[in-house]
């Protein structure tokens, strides 16, 4: 067994050995590696970036209920018992018109807001509850089901959905994430070529030595083994530089993305891959090299065979 | 030790390369193999080694029957018999001592043992000392024993030599062939191809003739006879 990995890992360093050799080649090689993981990479972190900032918004629909201006006080608490025991609405909030106005102050912070009060003669804004449904009844069917049943309430004026902005985002996230799973398949097919026409070439390159090695009782799997690590180390390396590129490019876009997200006043705008997806990203790379090796060794070295 | 009965060897391109071929080498015996080139030595080499496929008859190396060898123990067939090709067949890009090794790392042996081993190879076939070399920068000859030690490293007992005194001058060829006989003294079978009459004559070991796909000829020479008589 110990004889076993001393083997495989003496072919791992004559690799490497090999790789370093011809520098330029290898290099060329991890560098195409490298651009084609990173692409997926880039989307994966926009997606999840995306994800974040929607998940802020808890992804759920609020509906604002406008009463009638003229309600009272005491029936416009009635609306309200009414919305909270609902049984589709999980929280609500009641707003009353002075409330609203003092909002209203709060953010408009005109110095003339007095006088435009005076001259519409009072407060404007009507008393509103604003309400969340519950997770479990937010799809669209039941929304409007809801919005209708609320409309039938004495008093209520309008109603508003703030639902469009969010529906909109998290589609526009979908698309991403359905044109990004079909970019990834075709520049994962992409790498496998890539890397299968490279192990092509060093197995032409090394036609002789496989042949020899054959002719002094080589097994297949012998000869096959370097090539195979050939895959699986281009794989490893190419995604560990995407890697690195990713980090880099995250570092150059720190600064003006910090700066958006304190204009929007949310916490962190760009997705940290984890420790696990690092892992991930490593293995998935060395997995693809692998496999394109072993598919172009498949093709290619069952010819070569001493004549 | 090597045993072939009615064997025929047809290419793909219709060319008959050996005809209802058979001969039987016993264990520990030294024969030459002679016959124009053309005449189906290389030939008979692959099919011994399991290169080609014979197209009818039977071959057996060491009483197994590898006329019907799976792909996957051909390997196993190749450890057990050492071939040394005219062209040397040597990676030129790699140390002798890579190249000697060759067969002894393709079976996993512990790196301390391939090294006392390829000293002994290299110092038997009188190249000590070389190891580190590139086999493009030794002559013909120094190629050519490279290519012995790799065929006796691993302690075959079958020695295949295909015209290994090819474009040796007199002296040289003797040494090479010399360093035949004394594996054939400590009990290796050894089979040697050779339209080189000369070596035939000053050994007087037994001798094949093939000519044109055909054993024309399987002569013993007179002193062995002698000795079996007496």
């Amino acid at each position: 067994m110990i004889n076993y990995f001393a083997r495989h890992i003496q072919v791992l360093l004559a690799t490497i050995g090999d790789m370093v050799r011809s520098p330029i080649a290898t290099i060329n090689t991890i560098l195409i590696i490298a651009i084609t993981v990173l692409l997926p990479m880039l989307l994966y972190i926009v997606v999840k970036s995306a994800e974040q900032i929607s998940g802020t918004w808890e992804g759920r629909p609020q509906i604002s209920v406008f009463l009638q201006q003229d309600v009272s006080d005491h029936e416009a608490q009635l609306i309200y018992q009414e919305i909270q025991l609902h049984p589709t609405v999980e929280l609500a909030e009641f707003v009353s018109a002075a409330q609203a106005l003092e909002e209203f102050r709060l953010l408009t912070d005109s110095a003339t807001l007095e006088q435009e009060l005076d001259f519409i003669g009072g407060n404007p804004l009507p008393p509103s509850i604003v309400l969340m449904p519950s997770d479990d009844a937010s799809n669209q069917a039941q929304l409007d089901e809801l919005q209708n049943q609320l409309l039938k309430i004495e008093g209520i004026e309008s109603i508003r959905l703030d639902l469009e902005w969010t529906q909109r985002f998290s589609a526009i996230v979908h698309v991403v994430v359905r044109v990004g799973t079909l970019l990834s398949s075709l520049l994962a097919i992409a790498l496998i070529l890539i890397v299968g026409n490279t192990i092509k070439l060093l197995i032409h390159n090394r036609r002789d030595e496989i042949e020899i090695t054959k002719l002094v009782g080589g097994t297949d799997t012998f000869v096959r083994r370097p090539f195979l690590y050939y895959g699986a180390l281009f794989g490893f390396m190419g995604a560990s530089i995407a890697l690195i590129f990713a980090f880099v490019a995250g570092a150059l876009i720190a600064e003006p993305i910090s700066q958006l997200s304190s204009l929007y006043q949310s916490q962190s705008l760009l997705y940290r891959l984890s420790v696990t997806e690092v892992a991930v990203s490593l293995g998935v790379g060395t997995l693809l090299g692998w496999i394109s090796a072993r598919w172009s060794v498949a093709q290619h070295l069952w010819k070569i065979r001493p004549r | 030790m090597i045993k072939l009965s009615q064997i025929s060897k047809r290419y793909p391109n219709g060319h008959e390369a050996l005809r209802e071929v058979s001969f039987e080498i016993p264990a520990g015996e030294m024969v030459f193999l002679a016959g124009h080139s053309g005449a189906g030595k290389s030939t008979l080499f692959k099919l011994i080694t399991r290169i080609e496929k014979p197209t009818s008859g039977q071959i057996f190396v060491d009483q197994k029957n590898i006329t019907k060898l799976r792909v996957s123990k051909t390997p196993a067939l190749r450890r057990e018999i050492g071939v040394i090709f005219q062209d040397h067949k040597l990676l030129m890009d790699r140390t002798v001592f890579d190249n000697v090794a060759l067969p002894l790392i393709v079976i996993g042996m512990p790196h301390e043992e391939i090294r006392k081993r390829v000293r002994a190879a290299l110092g038997k076939v009188g190249l000590s000392g070389k190891e580190s070399q590139k086999p493009i920068t030794l002559s013909g000859g120094e190629q050519q024993r490279v290519g012995i030690a790799r065929a006796v490293i691993n302690r075959p007992n079958i020695l295949l030599a295909d015209e290994p005194t090819g474009n040796l001058d007199e002296a040289l060829s003797d040494e090479i062939i010399d360093i035949f006989a004394d594996f054939n003294q400590v009990g290796v079978t050894v089979l040697i191809a050779t339209h080189d009459l000369r070596q035939v004559e000053r050994l007087s070991k037994r001798t094949l003739h093939l000519e044109n796909g055909e054993l024309i000829g399987d002569y013993r020479p007179r002193k062995n006879e002698e000795h079996t008589s007496s």
